[in-house]
């Protein structure tokens, strides 16, 4: 349903300034900026836990961390990344970006929109804290797994805590975009017209509302466990840790598509517009989007095929995981059909978003072998895995998300980036992203298992591949950092369309986007993707 | 229309609201629902109810099997346990009875069950316990020592290949257990 008019928006041309403008921030590019910049932050900080790990892992014996730290600096690496970068910064993408591609005056609900982004500093502080207090932060790999999250000690509870707070801000910020989404769009914004980041922010959005409260569900056991005297994964009590595993994927493998599918949204926005040709197969790329989040549903026991399930069950997990890859096999192949006999230019949205296809390719079929039960009974917990789910997550979401930074600072800041830092940026980061996580592949082939602060003398020289390649791979993002920072000062002023092929509903905004936009509809004439034919009324301010 | 598009929106935001409460529970749900499924397919299934004695074994021949006895206790907890004989020459399908002394070191009383386990694990299906103190959890006072018959038969038709049988007991603590104060 689509709105005609919504005038009488309240407090119209009120913009708070100082720190109040932030802490009680309701605009939806205030909140937007706030969990971009957040989701940088908690970049820098996953980043630097993940190069502690790669200068322990360096040679082998212990050099700088005991085994106990080490698996604090694993399982905080990979929560921070997750719940602390990843899943905000599309969050905040989706704030920024979603009215101004559907036409809305702004989120539907701005005040809890408030609350959703200022639950995620309280929560990330309790993680970080949980490094000080006796025991430690929690060391069981950020899948949690019982029974040693019920034994840690009590950096596990802040952990849940901070869980528990990170579930209910995803949960409210996915609210807002399905609200927004679906009741927001103008007229004229069909939903089989909307942007593919529309449709990949909605599809997730019902992803997250679905599984957060299961991934929620599954760590009140663990505390239950910890502190109640129940027995849910205590074999003595006549639990079962097995079934934490199946509660968790339950959860967990959604959130892996919760993390690729926005992803795919930014790539289909930015791949037609550097392409300079319409987006090819819409519909299949919405239905694709639709059955990858159903499927996501009825794949999860395939990260525990090693736990003595049934044979039947592990062809089942088997072949539904095998399936996935038909809708993610159609939508690389949309991507590549959208470039063919393009008129292409390759500015660094579209360096990163081809780099997205290539790598996130890799990354899914080394999935597709994963997903053979007997194959995956070898490379199970090796860092054949590791390489596998940082193709998926750095080569693809990150580079998406470096992609849509690039490709919308000129609407956000209405300042260009510097082109020569950006492509720098890109190929840095792609040379760099494979001496890193290329040699992994070898490492788990041969048997190095994953989560380890020493290993066998012969892993030793990949091993050093690959720490090399992640140090410059983090030295690499502060060529984003300051192109960023110079560029929201010094950078050229940027056209109302910065990108010759740019003609979704975003481009017909000035540049910078007016702090209140759009608060009256517009009347569109949309074409697939979001393509604005024609364009009525529209005011801002 | 901007009042009429607020309730349209709180309408939305509370079908939400529902489908995350159902999320929730359907997460707790999951435990009974694992274990049903668990039940009907047969995983997880440590006692199996056995058929009347078939005839079957009765042609077979008694052969002599090495039973080796161990115990042990998960770390942190107050037990000793230990059998009176670590090894037995033993026949198939004899009466076999064994004992172990359980002792309870600290000044509280404790809750404990015990879980037996068998080497190699095939051997489990033809060893039939008729008394054990694993069959129930056992309250030990400060201090106390007790002694426990078992009484186990071991089938005829097991396997030539196994010759020798181990028996071991896993002790675990019982927080909650059944006969706390």
């Amino acid at each position: 349903m689509a709105i005609a008019g919504l005038a009488a928006v309240p407090q119209q041309s009120h913009r708070p300034h100082g720190w109040r403008r932030w802490l009680f921030a309701t605009n939806h590019k205030d909140i937007g900026s706030l969990y971009l910049w957040f989701a940088f932050c908690m970049f820098l900080v996953g980043g630097v836990l993940a190069l502690c790990i790669r200068a322990e892992l360096f040679r082998p014996g212990l050099q700088f961390f005991q085994p106990e730290l080490f698996n604090q600096l694993t399982t905080l690496h990979g929560l921070i990344m997750v719940f602390g970068a990843i899943m905000p910064a599309f969050t905040g993408l989706a704030n920024w970006m979603l009215p101004l591609m559907i036409g809305a005056p702004d989120m539907a609900f701005a005040r809890m929109n408030n609350w959703s982004f200022w639950l995620l500093p309280p929560a990330m502080a309790l993680l970080l804290l949980s490094f000080v207090v006796p025991g430690g932060a929690a060391a069981a790999g950020w899948t949690l797994y019982a029974p040693l999250s019920v034994q840690l000690g009590m950096g596990m509870d802040l952990t849940i805590f901070a869980i528990h707070i990170l579930g209910v801000s995803s949960i409210m910020g996915a609210i807002n975009i399905v609200v927004t989404i679906i009741n927001l769009r103008a007229p004229g914004m069909g939903m089989m017209k909307m942007p593919m980041f529309a449709w990949a922010s909605l599809i997730t959005a019902y992803l997250i509302i679905a599984v957060m409260p299961v991934l929620a569900g599954a760590v009140t056991m663990v505390l239950t466990d910890r502190h109640f005297g129940t027995h849910f994964f205590n074999a003595a009590g006549g639990g079962d840790p097995i079934l934490y595993q199946h509660v968790f994927w339950f959860f967990g493998h959604p959130e892996v598509y919760i993390m690729a599918l926005p992803a795919f949204g930014i790539v289909s926005q930015v791949i037609p517009t550097f392409a300079r040709k319409p987006l090819f197969g819409y519909t299949s790329m919405v239905y694709a989007t639709s059955s990858i989040g159903v499927l996501s549903f009825m794949v999860w026991a395939h990260h525990m095929f090693v736990t003595g399930m049934p044979a039947t069950a592990q062809l089942f997990f088997m072949y539904a995981t095998m399936l996935i890859a038909v809708p993610t096999g159609v939508k690389v192949f949309n991507w590549i059909a959208t470039m063919w006999e393009g008129s292409m230019s390759f500015e660094t949205p579209m360096l990163f978003a081809i780099g997205f296809i290539l790598l996130f390719t890799i990354g899914g079929l080394s999935g597709v072998t994963l997903s053979v039960a007997a194959v995956d009974v070898q490379l199970h917990g090796s860092y054949y895995v590791v390489a596998h789910f940082h193709y998926v997550l750095v080569a693809g979401a990150l580079f998406s998300l470096f992609s849509a930074v690039y490709y919308w600072f000129p609407k956000m800041t209405g300042r260009m980036y510097v082109e020569r830092l950006g492509q720098l940026h890109f190929w840095w980061s792609l040379l760099w992203f494979n001496v890193t996580f290329f040699p992994m592949h070898f490492l788990g082939l041969a048997g190095m298992p994953r989560r380890i602060p020493d290993y066998a003398l012969q892993f030793t020289q990949f091993n050093q591949i690959a720490s090399v390649g992640a140090f410059m791979f983090g030295l690499g993002q502060l060529i984003f950092l300051v192109n960023i920072l110079y560029s929201l000062s010094h950078g050229k002023t940027a056209a109302q369309q910065p990108w010759e092929g740019g003609n979704t509903l975003e481009w017909r905004l000035p540049t910078p986007a007016p702090y209140h936009s759009f608060s009256e509809a517009p009347q569109l004439d949309v074409a697939e993707n979001g393509v604005v034919v024609a364009m009525q009324g529209g005011k801002h301010g | 229309m901007a009042s009429g598009m607020r309730a349209a929106n709180l309408t939305l935001l509370r079908r939400l609201l529902l489908l995350v409460l159902l999320m929730f529970g359907f997460a707790w749900g999951l435990v009974p629902l694992y274990r049903v499924i668990c039940e009907v397919t047969g995983l997880n299934r440590v006692v199996v109810a056995d058929a009347m004695p078939g005839r079957d074994g009765a042609q077979v021949a008694a052969r002599p099997v090495v039973l080796q006895l161990d115990a042990m206790v998960q770390p942190g907890l107050p037990w000793q346990v230990r059998p009176l004989q670590s090894r037995l020459q033993v026949k198939t399908g004899q009466f076999i009875q064994l004992q172990y002394e359980l002792r309870n070191n600290s000044r509280q009383q404790v809750v404990g069950q015990a879980i037996p386990r068998y080497l190699p694990a095939e051997a489990a299906a033809y060893v039939k316990k008729l008394e054990c103190f694993c069959f129930r959890q056992q309250v030990f006072l400060p201090g106390e020592t007790r002694r426990f018959p078992v009484v186990l038969v071991i089938d005829r038709t097991l396997p030539a290949a196994i010759d020798s049988i181990t028996l071991s007991y896993s002790v675990f603590d019982v927080p909650q257990g059944e006969g706390r104060p």
